[in-house]
């Protein structure tokens, strides 16, 4: 009975400082939403190159053929414009290339004579560089299997793993939640051991009777509490505004919550650490993009190489990155199973939270 | 009153270089955001990938010759069907491609397939994949839709026929690609300059209230003027002190003998050094490295007055850390941090239109990257409105806040 009332004691403090600090409360749970809106920005600019089209043709095969580059794997988005207008977008960065079909395009593909298409790029950026000379011949093998020309002997036929493609943003927002997660309930929950060392109220929780564990327990329940209403909020924008909706919900919330326990644990621990709110924030926020890239947050980590997917093992956004991305879409993109990340998960968790005592109760013995 | 601007300019030098806190909050999320990138060069463009090849025909040997000659495209590893599937399980491997065992006799047919097995996890990656492998198999009946037919084949006066009917003749606008760090890295300057001219004066003019030594401030004789210019003077010289050594790696990195490809340099040097030999900047002709001075000094001004506005507005550290951090988040990606605006939808450029940093990384861009300064001209100018409008409304704003203490 005393432990519940020191745990509801602890959480009652807790409650009435972030009341106080309403509107610091308030900006951490914004932060949380414009990493999805960024997300999404950078997941918008992973295709559809911006291209200028000038058809001098305008006959049948030329039409056919802007279908083709419409339908190359998602990689351009044809600008129609003149020449000069997309001489100047081009030299101004605006355009990654022109595409011109020549005057008598579709005539001469009828006789079956070979049409040069002219195509100025700027290679300016190596990777839509690469993306454009990649994306053409495809564009111009479906334009040849769309008319059945003669003469083609080798076809690449595909079979995919998956059932059908994730969508790129779809992909990166779930993820986002796991950043999400690691920033919210990492600054709360630094914020509120920091505090102690700030208001100088340390002291008297080392010498207090009182069990230092029941207390911490009881306000970092309430920073999770918030924490996870900050992120229920990034949940629903990705399920109502993104269109995502998780193929096993109850796996989803409970996934969040345990990101939302331990990534608590852990901001405690570094602001018994930091012993500054001021030092753990920024901290937690740099931290948080390298956690983040190095998680399986683009694509699998192990696609980018042993070495990273080897380092990204200390990145506790991995694993919880495995298990959300299997939570909201069926993916594994882990090689471990997720019953493994979510152990790992409740083991980083349970260090951090006896860390955080350690370092609480610091002095008692002295 | 220059001494007593200088003066002031010097204590909040001192005062800030004596905060670790405050050079981690402006310094930790652009690092963070520079290692995102690093990590990224790796990711983008090459994927790894096996190959299988079944047949001993000829025709399937030069099938497999055409892909391990695309190097740009895969980390190809040769591997055996049953090695690439366990590869492709345990996510070694994004994809396999089979050269299957009746490939001559199918070709011979005019039926032949390559096998692509694909891990379609998401579709940035699949469609990367996609785009190789099928440039490497059309490669087989027409070679000039190749790298090297696309570069140097009807660009340079040979056409070859081919049953698709279509050839590409390229032709790139510039000698040399810049790599996809170089481009990147512009924003993440942009955003250390954000980060420390924002934040920095915002910490520093919430100090001056949290502490009250603003009254103090009011009772020198040394006047308001030379103060709050003497503030401004000071964020924009915390801003230079920590720029100006990035930007001069970046010209300086060309000397470092180890970074040429050629370099006979043993591996863990190579490795130590791949991160400040990624960062290498074109030296600019002098109309460019003026265009980037002024740029710069612009965008510092805009973000050092915004700053102090932010911290009279706040006069809290904490929550000036955390709006500071927001402010500094939305106006890196609105303004094409990690992205090209002009790629963007129409909304999103409309939108991107009132975010100064727009103009800095399109203008930093302009005048590292390409030969002309096409819209440097629209840059300078929105840039140098904000930074005298942010340096007045700054100005008076915090003469104003300090009278009332």
């Amino acid at each position: 009975m005393r432990a519940v009332r020191l745990f509801c004691a602890g959480a009652e403090l807790e409650a009435a400082q972030l009341r106080s600090n309403f509107w610091f409360v308030a900006l951490t749970a914004l932060a949380a939403v414009s990493f999805l809106v960024m997300v999404s920005l950078f997941g918008l600019t992973g295709a559809y190159a911006p291209v200028a089209l000038i058809n001098l043709d305008g006959g049948p095969y030329s039409q056919s053929f802007i279908e083709a580059l419409n339908g190359a794997h998602h990689s351009f988005a044809l600008k129609y414009m003149s020449a000069e207008e997309a001489e100047t977008a081009l030299h101004s960065g605006r355009l990654v290339g022109i595409i011109t079909i020549p005057a008598g395009f579709s005539a001469d593909v009828a006789r079956g004579i070979t049409v040069p298409i002219d195509v100025r790029i700027d290679n300016v950026n190596v990777d839509m560089t690469n993306d454009v000379q990649r994306a053409l011949p495809a564009a111009i093998v479906a334009f040849g299997k769309r008319h059945n020309f003669p003469g083609v002997r080798v076809e690449m036929v595909e079979h995919d793993v998956l059932p059908h493609d994730t969508g790129y943003i779809p992909y990166l927002v779930v993820s986002a939640l796991a950043l999400d997660a690691m920033v919210i309930a990492g600054i709360l929950g630094a914020m509120t051991t920091a505090r102690e060392w700030e208001n100088k109220t340390v002291k008297m929780l080392r010498l207090s009777p009182a069990s230092s564990g029941v207390v911490l327990a009881g306000k970092l329940g309430v920073a999770a509490l918030v924490a996870a209403t900050a992120l229920g909020f990034a949940l629903l924008a990705i399920i109502f505004v993104y269109g995502v909706v998780p193929v096993a919900p109850w796996a989803t919330v409970f996934t969040l919550a345990a990101c939302v326990a331990i990534f608590t644990c852990i901001g405690a621990w570094v602001g018994a650490l930091l012993k500054r709110t001021l030092a753990a924030v920024p901290l937690l926020f740099g931290l948080a993009m390298p956690f983040y890239v190095d998680s399986g947050a683009l694509e699998p980590t192990r696609f980018d190489g042993e070495a990273i997917w080897i380092i990204a093992h200390l990145s506790p956004v991995y694993y919880a990155v495995g298990v959300l991305e299997w939570a909201f879409h069926g993916l594994h993109v882990t090689p471990e199973p997720i019953y493994v990340n979510l152990l790992v998960l409740a083991a980083i968790a349970i260090v951090t939270a006896a860390l955080t005592l350690g370092r609480l109760s610091k002095g008692e013995a002295r | 009153m220059i001494g007593a601007i200088w003066g002031m300019a010097r204590h909040d030098l001192a005062v800030w270089l004596r905060s670790p806190a405050a050079i981690a909050a402006a310094l930790l999320p652009a690092l963070g955001m520079g290692v995102l990138v690093a990590v990224l060069t790796n990711s983008v463009g090459q994927q790894l990938v096996a190959l299988v090849v079944k047949s001993e025909g000829r025709f399937a040997h030069r099938m497999a010759r055409i892909i391990r000659g695309d190097a740009d495209a895969y980390l190809l590893e040769e591997m055996t069907e049953a090695d690439a599937l366990r590869a492709l399980g345990e996510q070694r491997v994004a994809a396999i491609i089979v050269v299957p065992e009746n490939f001559d006799e199918a070709v011979a047919k005019g039926n032949a397939a390559v096998d692509l097995y694909l891990n379609n996890v998401d579709i940035d990656l699949a469609d990367d994949i996609r785009r190789s492998v099928t440039r490497s198999v059309a490669e087989f009946d027409a070679p000039q839709l190749g790298l090297l037919g696309e570069l140097s084949g009807p660009s340079a006066g040979t056409l070859l026929p081919n049953p698709y009917r279509v050839a590409i003749a390229e032709h790139d606008l510039r000698a040399t690609n810049v790599s996809f760090l170089q481009y990147q890295v512009i924003p993440i300057v942009v955003l250390i300059v954000i980060s420390i001219g924002l934040l920095g004066t915002a910490l520093l003019t919430a100090r001056d209230f949290e502490r009250r030594t603003a009254k103090l401030m009011m009772l020198s004789p040394a006047g308001r003027l030379p103060l709050v210019v003497g503030r401004l003077l000071g964020g924009a010289l915390i801003t230079f002190a920590l720029v100006t050594p990035l930007v001069a790696l970046g010209f300086l990195t060309h000397y470092i003998p180890y970074c040429a490809e050629d370099s006979e340099a043993p591996l863990w040097l190579t490795l130590l050094l791949s991160g400040p030999c990624g960062w290498i900047l074109p030296v600019p002709t002098w109309t460019h490295g003026l265009a980037l001075f002024g740029l710069f000094a612009a965008v510092t001004l805009t973000t050092v007055g915004l700053g102090t506005l932010l911290g009279i507005a706040l006069r809290d550290a904490r929550l000036v850390t955390m709006t500071g951090l927001n402010v500094s988040a939305y106006m890196f990606f609105l303004g094409g941090g990690f992205t090209t605006v002009a790629f963007l939808p129409d909304w999103i450029q409309t939108v991107s239109r009132f975010v100064p940093t727009r103009y800095a990384i399109d203008g930093l861009r302009q005048a590292l990257f390409y030969p002309d300064l096409i819209g440097f001209e629209r840059d300078i100018t929105v840039l140098s409105f904000c930074a005298v409008a942010s340096c007045i409304l700054a100005s008076f704003t915090l003469a104003r806040a300090w009278r009332r203490g």
